[in-house]
């Protein structure tokens, strides 16, 4: 690897790391726009973490080392994570023949040990949400591969940069096949980062939250590391969504990060609108929801391969 | 060097001596489990050095009766790296019963020729030996399972292992007699299938195939292991989970080897079959409340993954691409290894709470972590490292055979690609249901607050020496996986593969050091961080909240069985799924219940009323031998005459 690219990665690394914050408070900020709201301004999610990092830290009572380190590893994990996917074009820290995999595993590390300070706190809040997640996680993980696994599998490559530059848009059954694709990230983008429809984090009950009732009984430093984590999360998701884009024969780095910020924009407004519109499902339908993002994975991957 | 294994293996077999001979229980035990680890670690260190890479192979044959290539010296590698621990927390799970009163002498007895045979098994050559190896292993496994044998579900559930075994080994002869047939030899090095017809070969692969599945757990052979599992005791448990379905996998490998070439139906036989098992296998561990119960379905699940290895490399062999034989079987082998890893240290860990809490029902346990933090951290790591997560060995194994995949897509192309995305999905559902077992099991039994009142929670040092080798084996393989890599690169090349070419490191293993180490300190630089706020901004212990209900007891946590309920009633009917409350019309609060169950689809609905079915048909005859004596001398005469007939006409 050369310098030249090791610094860019560095950048593409702590933008992601510096951004995301941003990106959650530009989601809400429309969000609030489209209701007719004023709304927070959009720095308001570093404002919070400030405040939270200032904050004294309180761990429930029966808890023990596991939600001390919990929160570390969530952390830890989604940043590795983050450092996997490209800016633009500029490579990634990380990227090698495989990273795919690592990438959906270290978010896997994460929700274990998520799930895990969950069930420590030892109380039937926590136990649910936990529950909850632990369902979702197991349809989720097939639509990420159903997804971002069908282009490594039309592309040859296995890593994550190499997959989203070697797309080229030749023929039509691809871009459907992208755009379709785009859809199924989508829902998976809301699923794992606990967005509408699958899950509220505006609630007042809960009985009706998913991630917002794991982390109920964590303050501070640890309620930092928490939202911090998750909204690099749901960056780290959208920027999946925006790598669909860059085959539209971009060639130019700064096109790219125009190409970039477009999309990053309107996934920002698809999401605050999807919030404004739809209220969250009842957990009893979630799953069926995520089998209509698998079942449009595989009715996607079915016509291209035979459109091919 | 080589010339060590041998009185290695006779210094393990004078255990056996010490076993018996000495009168005192303890000094028996202890004395018998150091001589047999010292014999175990005498035939390690030559296994070891001839599988490092440039070190030359053991050249003992006995006159072709034993042979050592790479499968061979493979396995026992993983044999004798797992006995060892197992060993040594022999010393403290039998003690326990010793200071009961209880006898542990037919076990430790049992499971030294256990450790033995299984030895001898993938180092003979002969398939009369094999047979007879696998034989001793079958009945002495079965020996030790009967350890406490007054109870009626240990009788049951080990009598239903003894007659798997046996019906195995009843399909294994038909096996061997074909391939004798055909080769006209009984040393495994002459058996030589190319001049037979593909119907034949079919036959055989089938054929073994069926019998050391059965060993092995795939679905539908498995429905023994979940019975067997539960009724050993602990170091069999592990040893069984560890190695001995992993012979089964040594006799799948093994018989691939007879064959001349495989033939694609082959790969694609094996990849549905595992893919099956591993799904099923995961799903029904979900399903269960007895620990040890569903570590032996967590065991069908890890089979499957060796298997989708095995599959890959087959499909890779029928299309002579090496780099996906290298991905499939390399994959197998590590993972057979590092399934043996984990899976020892959770079944030692089963145990560990067994003794202690006296219960295998998860639902009545919680709360462990308050007693012993040290013994917390180690059972989460053998579960870390069994769902497949980096930084540990799991994810290290099906990282290889996720590898596979992919280059069957890329070598192959078109029709393959979507098999192999369906493939990809299954696997990776697998992962998220396994993440979702761990996670119930860990924080059921060792987190929250104690639903049982734990009154102490000790952990002997021999234990923790155990389960502490296997927990530095998974973080090793998981950090740096390299030196198993030479070795199993050097097994492949030792028999699967043309030689020199095979290479497990086109995967850019550099990254995956990097990402391990920069996640542990990552999480160390930000604990000191934590450490750092803490003191400046404050911190404390505070009741958990409970929407200002202020009386919450231990029971009132969330429950293994509602905390699989949304993903067990998907497969409900597969599953056997059913759920029982004790509804009641009264205003006022009644004590109610609630129940829930699951039972194996192939034991209840097809194993057992088949069995009654035959049972039923074979007691008809009966009256021959009841009535007169005539009657059945006549009876007896027929059967021999139709059988005589048939065997003429054959030829």
């Amino acid at each position: 690897m050369e310098l030249i690219e090791i610094v860019q990665g560095l950048i593409s690394f702590f933008l992601i790391l510096a951004f995301s914050p941003l990106f959650a408070g530009i989601v809400n900020k429309q969000k609030a726009l489209f209701i007719g709201k004023k709304g927070a301004p959009v720095l308001q999610p570093y404002y919070e973490l400030i405040k939270l990092f200032k904050k004294e830290t309180i761990n429930a009572g029966d808890s023990s080392f596991i939600s001390v380190f919990s929160p570390l590893i969530n952390f830890t994990s989604v940043t590795v994570a983050a450092a996997i996917l490209p800016i633009g074009l500029w490579q990634p820290l990380i990227s090698f023949e495989g990273d795919i995999i690592l990438f959906a595993y270290l978010l896997g590390l994460a929700r274990f040990f998520q799930i895990l300070a969950a069930m420590d706190i030892g109380s039937s809040f926590e136990g649910m949400g936990a529950s909850r997640e632990a369902l979702f996680a197991v349809f989720a993980e097939p639509i990420f591969f159903f997804t971002v696994g069908s282009i490594a599998f039309i592309s040859g490559h296995t890593s994550i940069s190499g997959i989203f530059h070697s797309v080229s848009l030749n023929n039509i059954s691809v871009i459907v096949f992208v755009v379709v694709c785009s859809i199924s990230s989508f829902i998976l983008a809301v699923t794992e980062c606990s967005r509408m429809p699958v899950d509220d984090p505006n609630t007042h009950l809960e009985l009706t939250m998913i991630h917002e009732v794991m982390i109920l009984d964590n303050s501070g430093i640890d309620l930092f590391f928490y939202q911090i984590s998750s909204y690099i999360k749901l960056f780290i998701y959208s920027v999946i969504i925006t790598s669909f884009f860059y085959p539209f024969s971009v060639e130019n780095y700064w096109l790219a990060l125009l190409v970039f910020l477009v999309v990053m924009f309107a996934i920002s407004s698809v999401l605050a609108l999807t919030e404004t519109v739809t209220s969250r499902f009842r957990m009893k339908n979630i799953p069926q929801y995520l089998l209509f993002a698998t079942a449009i994975g595989i009715l996607n991957l079915l016509i291209f391969t035979f459109s091919e | 060097m080589e010339s060590l294994f041998f009185p290695g293996l006779a210094v393990q077999m004078t255990a056996l001596i010490f076993a018996i001979l000495i009168k005192d229980r303890k000094k028996s035990l202890i004395l018998s489990q150091v001589i047999l680890i010292i014999g175990i670690i005498i035939s390690f260190l030559p296994v070891l050095i001839s599988l490092l890479p440039g070190h030359a192979g053991i050249n003992i044959s006995y006159n072709g009766m034993f042979r050592f290539d790479g499968l061979t010296k493979f396995f026992l590698f993983v044999i004798q790296i797992i006995a060892v621990p197992t060993s040594i927390y022999n010393l403290s799970y039998f003690d326990h019963y010793i200071k009961k009163g209880h006898s542990a002498a037919s076990s430790i007895v049992f499971f030294i020729i256990l450790v033995v045979a299984c030895q001898f098994i993938v180092i003979s050559n002969h398939a009369i030996m094999f047979l007879i190896s696998w034989e001793i292993m079958g009945t002495s496994a079965y020996g030790a399972m009967l350890f406490e044998k007054e109870k009626p579900d240990v009788q049951k559930g080990s009598f239903y292992y003894f007659v798997a075994s046996h019906v195995l080994v009843f399909i294994m002869y038909i096996a061997f007699f074909l391939l004798h047939h055909e080769s006209g030899s009984w040393f495994f090095t002459d058996f030589d299938l190319s001049g037979s017809e593909s119907s034949i070969v079919a036959a055989i692969f089938l054929l073994s195939f069926a019998a050391f599945g059965i060993k092995a757990g795939f679905i539908p052979f498995h429905f023994w292991l979940p019975r067997a599992h539960p009724v050993a005791p602990t170091p069999l448990s592990a040893f069984l989970s560890g190695i001995i379905i992993k012979l089964g996998i040594y006799g799948i490998m093994r018989t691939i080897l007879f064959l001349p070439s495989v033939s694609e139906w082959m790969g694609w036989f094996v990849l549905a079959v595992s893919m099956v098992s591993a799904i099923f296998g995961v799903w029904y561990a979900l399903a269960q409340h007895d620990l040890k119960k569903l570590l032996a379905y967590h065991s069908i699940e890890n089979i499957g993954i060796i298997g989708l290895g095995i599959g890959i490399g087959l499909i890779g062999s029928a299309n002579n691409s090496i780099g996906i034989q290298v991905l499939g079987f390399g994959g197998a082998l590590l993972h057979t290894l590092n399934h043996a890893i984990f899976k020892s240290l959770l079944f030692t860990g089963s145990g560990i709470i067994y003794q202690n809490l006296g219960t295998r029902n998860i639902e009545s346990m919680g709360g462990i972590v308050h007693h012993s933090k040290f013994f917390t951290l180690l059972f989460i790591i053998g579960s870390v490292a069994i769902s497949g997560i980096p930084p540990l060995n799991g994810f290290i194994s099906e990282f290889i055979i996720f590898n596979g995949f992919f280059m069957i897509s890329n070598e192959l192309k078109n029709d393959y690609s979507l098999a192999m995305i369906v493939s990809v999905v299954g696997l990776a559902l697998v992962g998220g249901l396994a993440v979702a077992c761990f996670t119930k099991i860990n924080s059921i039994m060792l987190l929250g607050s104690e639903r049982k009142k734990i009154v102490s929670f000790k952990v002997s040092m021999a234990e923790y020496i155990s389960l502490g080798f296997f927990a530095i084996l998974c973080i090793f393989i998981g950090f740096y996986p390299q030196p198993v890599l030479w070795i199993i690169n050097g097994v492949l090349e030792e028999g699967f593969l043309p030689a020199g070419k095979g290479t497990l490191f086109s995967i850019k293993w550099g990254y995956i050091n990097l990402v391990c180490i920069s996640l542990t300190a990552g999480v160390a630089v930000l604990f000191v961080l934590r450490r750092i706020l803490k003191k400046k901004y404050g911190g404390r212990r505070s009741a958990a909240w409970g929407c200002g209900y202020d009386l919450l007891t231990p029971k009132m946590q969330y429950t293994a069985s509602s905390y699989a309920d949304e993903l067990n009633i998907i497969p409900k009917a597969l599953l056997v799924y059913c759920k029982k409350y004790q509804d009641h019309d009264s205003v006022f609060p009644v004590e109610t219940g609630f129940h829930s169950h699951s039972d194996d689809f192939i034991d209840t609905k097809i194993v057992l009323p088949v069995y009654r079915k035959s049972v039923a048909i074979i007691a008809k005859f009966d009256y021959f031998s009841r009535s007169d004596v005539r009657y059945y001398v006549a009876f007896i005469l027929g059967s021999i005459a139709i059988y005589t007939m048939v065997a003429f006409l054959w030829n």
